[in-house]
């Protein structure tokens, strides 16, 4: 009995499947039909507008799409579609654009910068009842636009403590940011250096001269929100129907998880430069499948695993799909530069010179990655010239010689060194660690052991106030582009004053409570102050030379690439610093065909 | 019987309970905090202070359990100063609040689980169905031919039901079904909120359908192996007891003999894994999920441990610690309809 039971419920399975199988061709019968009978009533039906629809995949939910929240690249990619920052990079060159600021201006100190700003930018929200974009008025019944007290309201929001804004600490720059952020006595939020003069004129009063700050205020962080809607809606804000924005697309459905979907704002004062109409985006984590669903015709664009690459690379149709892009990341392995053995420079190059890194490119990585000789990668404002060859080459003579003139110095051999290389646990960190312990090990003889840790505790142990017996000799770390600068490179990842120094360079005691100032550390604050561009990028090639070469304190590997493959019909740009926009994609739909 | 269901049910409370004070200390003693870091980039430690003071990560780890447990307004009415100073609007777990995500920051636990959960039992149902329809009759027929070639291949098919795993059946199925023969959609689901009750897809359409039969078939059949292996095992054993041969000989047909006296019996080894079989894969299973793009419950397992969620563990920890006592009672109560000597009262 039991069996028949199972049985009849597996012939109601099918039987619904052809059902609905049935139930479209049907339709589309009847389609064909009226599309006879219209020669007879001699009335040619209206062909419907097709909306022009770009399937994409965002990779992940966006953990947030308020501005002020976002510091990854799926809520920044999601949010650089719906806000407008004052500024925008852009997408080929990486230069910093007007965008919302028509132009602006810098006091003779540096210290101000007054933007002057569009005023036909309308406020916008997606109406979830008739599926179509509204205005926004006030409560006079006037419309609203964007200006220049939403960009004041939006800066102070994200530096206010009770905001509890992960990126704050980039606005440090602004007058009294970081003493509001920190809680400090006698400072309010109306302290913080920004100010609208009138409508259309924001004024930015700054801690101290900044030149990378026209890059600074392209940054979501920056860009202007909606006071009225965050007060009235609290956390809530972001969510279609209620979120207001003044983007060149708006968010129609976000169903958390599984697909965030947009549609074009035709108030948008460019609006007819923008093709796409609507975009569909899925949230698929697993590389392969999201490249099967571009395979199947699914997705439009999507990256390309690096298992596929040479199956793609041999194919001579799927090839041509195939793009590798630059992005402004950097791959490195970092020593500690107070624990022995790594605490003699002589170690530190030896080690550093002993690296193939084209090799791993070629056999590892086998995306097109460029090998580094220093820290920022090509896009970044203030980077050394790559005809200077600014780092250490791959040199095993020299390397040995080092070696074991720190090995005589100590008295001691080649197997007495204990080294640990530690990673945060992921196969593709572990293959990189795999194949560079061996060229230690032909290379110089040197056995060093391989660690890995889960992430959050891998960066808790790196961390620079770990004792000095936990921390290993050896570890990985990148870093991406926030702007186009070298302030937000050496800077902010290395200066052992403002970086986190998981180097440990220069540190008096061994967690690093104080630090002594070496000169790479002067002159990258000196260049973060100078305002002659000229002087800066001198500034910045020096401290790259210091780092690499004569401190050689960490050891630069490879600036990434994005490895992207893209349908013939889609049009799209692959940039290496600004967030991508769509907006400026175009699909041609008679070569898709729908 | 219903006086021990409300026993066993009141003797969850502690259960759940025990579950969470250890899920809260637990996680709370990993390295690493959620805020520490965003990517690669070390947060100035004023920047992670200020965060962690929204959402309470700054008050003694007791304090975080009452308020978690009680609801900021009780523990702030309770302790006053500066409990009551910063609560937020947490209900507390004992008014079903399972607070806030620190990873999503706009979203709450319960609306996480409410868009999630319902999918991952939608998959959950249908792979279990799979399962138990392929591995019930395959275990009899091997249990009732034993030793021929139809419990040579059961047998065959079934070991390699458990030994290919679903990251290998999953993307297989993509690659030959979806991208080589074009007959369904490589991934996603098929039905989004809102559901029916909560949890139940609104369209059973082709939609639905076509997207759910690549991963249930992925996880049921590794399921159904276990079933078959389970279900040939212990009827093997029963059709050797007594009261099977005194069946036999009283004449009656083999049919009967099989289907009244030996496979309700012998389902009772089967049962008892179908119970936390079942609060398992209607939790979600991180690899099928993964595969598929599944929006489901499996991967907050595994992502909100990596990302420090501590809310986001603790709810999905207490739903599956809900599920798996609530279905281990169900095999309870199914003991005494299977076997009649089980009582209960």
């Amino acid at each position: 009995m039991k069996n028949k039971s199972l049985m009849l419920m597996a012939l109601l399975l099918i039987a619904s499947m052809v059902m609905t199988a049935c139930g479209t061709s049907a339709v589309e019968t009847v389609v064909v039909e009226i599309g006879g009978e219209t020669v007879v009533v001699t009335a040619t039906p209206e062909i419907p507008y097709e909306p022009v629809v770009l399937y994409r995949n965002l990779g992940a939910e966006p953990p947030t799409a308020d501005p002020a929240l976002a510091t990854d690249t799926t809520s920044v990619e999601v949010d650089g579609q719906m806000f407008m920052g004052l500024t925008t990079i852009d997408q080929v060159s990486s230069e910093v654009l007007p965008f919302l600021a028509t132009d602006w201006s810098i006091s003779a100190d540096g210290l101000t910068w007054t933007f002057n700003m569009r005023s036909d930018i309308p406020w916008v929200k997606y109406n979830t009842a008739t599926g179509e974009v509204d205005l926004v008025y006030d409560a006079d019944g006037n419309q609203r636009f964007v200006n220049a007290y939403d960009v004041e309201y939006a800066v102070k929001r994200t530096i206010n403590p009770d905001t509890a804004s992960d990126y704050s600490y980039v606005l440090y720059i602004v007058k009294n940011a970081q003493a509001v952020n920190e809680g400090e006595e006698g400072v309010t939020v109306d302290d913080i250096g920004v100010k609208a003069l009138d409508d259309v004129t924001v004024e930015f009063t700054l801690e101290s001269p900044a030149g990378f700050f026209g890059a600074i205020a392209s940054m979501w962080i920056a860009s202007p929100v909606p006071q009225w809607t965050i007060e009235a809606a609290g956390d809530k804000w972001t969510e279609p129907g209620t979120i207001v924005t003044n983007g060149p697309y708006v968010m129609t459905e976000w169903v958390h998880g599984s697909e965030l979907n947009m549609m074009k704002n035709p108030h948008w004062p460019e609006a007819d430069t923008v093709q796409i109409d609507e975009i569909r985006n899925v949230m698929i984590v697993e590389a392969s499948t999201a490249f099967a669903m571009y395979e199947n015709g699914e997705l439009d664009t999507t990256a390309l695993p690096s298992p596929e690459v040479d199956r793609i690379t041999a194919d001579p149709v799927l090839s041509a799909e195939y793009y590798q892009a630059p992005v402004a990341c950097s791959y490195y392995y970092g020593f500690v530069n107070n624990k022995e053995p790594f605490d003699d420079v002589r170690m530190r190059q030896a080690f550093s010179m002993s690296v193939d890194k084209q090799s791993v490119i070629d056999n590892v990585l086998k995306g097109g990655q460029v090998p580094a000789g220093f820290f920022a990668p090509p896009g970044i404002f203030g980077r050394p010239d790559d005809d200077l060859g600014i780092g250490l080459d791959y040199d095993i003579a020299a390397a040995n010689a080092l070696l074991d003139e720190y090995l005589a110095e100590k008295g001691i051999t080649r197997e007495d060194l204990d080294i640990t290389l530690m990673h945060n646990t992921s196969e593709g960190h572990a293959n990189i660690a795999a194949a560079i312990q061996q060229m230690w090990l032909d290379n110089l003889g040197v056995q060093v052991n391989v660690e890995n840790q889960e992430w959050g505790v891998y960066l808790d142990t790196v961390g620079k106030d770990t004792p000095i017996e936990e921390v290993p000799n050896i570890f990985r770390m990148g870093w991406c582009a926030d702007y186009a600068d070298e302030n937000n490179w050496v800077y902010e990842v290395f200066n052992s004053d403002a970086g986190a120094n998981r180097l440990r360079r220069g540190c008096v005691d061994d967690v690093c409570a104080e630090v002594e100032l070496k000169e790479f550390d002067i002159i990258t604050e000196q260049a973060k102050a100078e305002q002659d561009p000229a002087v800066r990028k001198e500034l910045y090639t020096e401290a790259e030379r210091l780092l690499s070469e004569v401190e050689a304190a960490y050891i630069p590997i490879y600036f990434y690439t994005s490895m992207t493959m893209t349908k013939p019909y889609l049009t799209r740009y692959y940039p290496s610093v600004a967030t991508p926009a769509w907006y400026l994609w175009t699909i041609d739909t008679d070569a898709r065909g729908y | 019987m219903g006086r021990y269901i409300i026993r066993r049910v009141i003797g969850f409370i502690p259960v759940l309970f025990i579950v969470a004070l250890f899920t809260f200390v637990l996680v709370r003693a990993i390295p690493g905090g959620p805020f520490d870091n965003v990517g690669d980039k070390a947060l100035p430690p004023q920047v992670v202070a200020n965060i962690e003071a929204k959402y309470h990560l700054d008050w003694p780890t007791h304090m975080q359990f009452l308020s978690y447990l009680l609801g900021d307004d009780i523990v702030g009415g309770l302790f006053g100063g500066v409990y009551a100073e910063t609560a937020g609007d947490s209900l507390g777990l004992i008014r079903g609040d399972l607070g806030p995500s620190l990873r999503y920051r706009n979203q709450s636990i319960n609306e996480i689980v409410a868009v999630s959960l319902p999918i991952s039992i939608q998959l959950g149902i249908l792979s279990l169905i799979i399962g138990i329809t392929i591995g019930l009759p395959m275990g009899i027929i091997a249990a009732l031919k034993q030793n021929t070639w139809m419990d040579y291949s059961a047998t065959f098919i079934a070991v390699l039901g458990v030994s290919i795993p679903s990251m290998v059946i999953g993307p297989m199925l993509i690659w030959l079904v979806a991208v080589m023969a074009g007959w369904l959609p490589a991934a996603l689901w098929g039905a989004k909120p809102p559901f029916i009750l909560g949890f139940l897809p609104s369209n059973l359409d082709w939609n639905f359908w076509s997207h759910a039969i690549m991963p249930s078939f992925a996880l049921g059949t590794g399921m159904s192996a276990g079933i078959s292996r389970l279900t040939r095992a212990s009827l093997l054993q029963v059709v050797r007891e007594d009261y099977i041969r005194t069946a036999r000989a009283k004449g009656l047909r083999e049919r009967v003999v099989i289907v009244t006296h030996a496979l309700k019996n012998s389902l009772i080894p089967v049962i008892t894994i179908l119970g936390p079989m079942f609060a398992a894969v209607v939790t979600g299973t991180f690899i099928i999920e993964q595969i598929f793009g599944i929006p489901g419950m499996g991967k907050h397992f595994v992502t909100s441990i990596g990302n420090r969620d501590y809310p986001l563990i603790m709810g999905v920890t207490l739903i599956y610690t809900v599920l798996l006592v609530v279905a281990n009672l169900f095999v309870d109560v199914a003991y005494a309809w299977l076997d009649p000597r089980i009582r209960y009262d």
